[in-house]
């Protein structure tokens, strides 16, 4: 079976999910292999998440929360960054590609900022141009 | 004995080291009045029965209605003993931690099985470089429940004797035997402030108390930078007592396996680090937490390196 590469976006709650949803009002375009899951806060994504959904044949995962010091929990992007040293140390130990997996800060008012980021990790995994999604130039 | 007849027990090994049914050897005279509860069909270490092959080559094994299967698969030939043991068992019983998560072979699976023939097994005058030995060993040590289905996982390097006999008379009642599901942690005595040591020390550190004082009155061994997997094994070693290693006052090793049924001890335990906010990269060998569990596809070779 053929099927489609997937990438997980796991979205906090507070800034980046927002930031999806001015995206989406917006009209920015962004590939269709994000697949958003939303979190309350980054800070609760289990590493074990972000493995399960690898081993399970997603093309990467990105994980996407506020900037540090602007959680809405006050110390959850913190967690979320020592989460994804623990992460990125995993995946070397396991052999998987360390391009498979990021962190990146996005507020609620950065919807570019986001599209940017996806764009990019689809593009990096060789996703984007295999599906043919549009370019910013061509989209627009 | 009596006319009616007992429950049928039948117990195969595979990829194990025979110390979960020293164990239950161990039992003493528990052991003994097992002997009334079940009628042992089949126990490679207890009894001198042979298993002739059956019409298609496979192992024929007697029926009965509970089997205990120790140790990890890890070559076809124990894959076909495994699938016969749960096609003439009613009930099958994970029997020890290599059973359960892979035990302490799995952690030969961060190699490939060619790479971990060629380094035990190297050059030409050993036995195991024929090219026909090596052809029957799977690509890794598998836990029995990622080929067939299984009943009950009873972990513990070994699980502990008078649990084993609870569990085996449990059953041979028709009862569901109770095993916690809580963690290490849970059973622990220790003093527990919430705040520790920032930094972790090796394994071989001593922890720091008082001789004379009771256990009650020792700080957590996490707390005082120790690694102890305690956190993130499932509890039962010591059974209502406290937990084995901690009595001696050492870090748990983690040798019953993850606390939920596929849980990965490695990434609970370097999860719970980065919580507290305290750098694992101060683990000397941080894959070896997952000496216990590196089945499941846990612990695989590393392509890169």
């Amino acid at each position: 079976m053929n099927r489609e590469p997937v990438i997980i976006a796991f979205c906090c709650n507070w800034c980046s999910y927002a930031a999806a949803d001015l995206a989406g009002i917006s009209r920015l375009q962004y590939p269709g292999s994000i697949r958003i899951i939303r979190v309350m806060c980054t800070g609760m994504v289990h590493p074990e998440l972000v493995l399960k959904a690898l081993n399970k044949g997603a093309a990467g995962v990105i994980i996407v929360g506020c900037h540090l010091g602007e959680c809405h929990y006050i110390k959850g992007s913190e967690m979320a960054l020592a989460r994804a040293e623990i992460i990125a140390d995993t995946l070397e130990d396991l052999g998987i590609a360390a391009e498979r997996f990021q962190l990146v800060w996005v507020s609620s008012s950065e919807p570019e900022r986001l599209v940017a980021a996806f764009r990019e990790m689809s593009e990096r995994l060789g996703i984007g141009r295999a599906l043919g999604v549009k370019t910013p130039e061509a989209g627009q | 004995m009596s006319g009616v007849a007992l429950p049928r027990l039948c117990c195969e090994w595979l990829h194990g080291c025979s110390g979960c049914e020293v164990a239950l050897l161990n039992g003493g005279d528990l052991f003994l009045g097992l002997l009334e509860q079940v009628d042992i069909v089949h126990f490679p270490l207890l009894m001198d029965h042979k298993c002739p092959d059956g019409p298609e080559g496979n192992p024929s094994l007697p029926r009965a209605e509970i089997g205990l299967v120790s140790g990890g698969v890890a070559s076809k030939a124990q894959l076909e003993v495994l699938r016969t043991m749960r096609d003439r068992c009613r009930i099958l019983v994970a029997f020890g931690t290599c059973a359960s998560h892979g035990g302490i072979p799995a952690l030969r699976n961060q190699w490939t099985t060619e790479q971990a023939l060629s380094t035990v097994f190297h050059g030409d005058d050993c036995e195991y470089s024929s090219e026909s030995e090596s052809k029957g060993w799977l690509d890794r040590i598998y836990a029995i429940d990622e080929w067939v289905e299984v009943d009950l996982l009873l972990p513990g390097c070994p699980p502990r004797p008078e649990t084993i006999v609870e569990v085996v008379a449990a059953l041979a009642a028709g009862q569901q035997p109770q095993l916690t599901e809580k963690s290490v942690c849970e059973h622990c005595p220790t003093v527990r402030t919430g705040s520790g040591r920032m930094t972790v020390r090796r394994f071989l550190a001593n922890a720091d108390y008082e001789p004379e004082e009771p256990m009650d009155s020792m700080r957590c061994l996490f707390e005082q930078g120790l690694l102890c997997m305690g956190p993130v094994t499932v509890g039962g070693c010591g059974g209502r007592e406290m937990p084995l290693c901690i009595r001696a006052r050492v870090p748990c090793r983690g040798c019953y396996g993850p606390v939920r049924r596929q849980g990965n001890q490695l990434l609970d335990l370097l999860n719970i680090l980065a919580s507290k906010g305290i750098d694992h990269r101060a683990i000397v060998d941080r894959i070896s937490l997952l000496r216990f569990s590196g089945a499941h596809g846990l612990l695989k070779p590393n392509i890169q390196g």
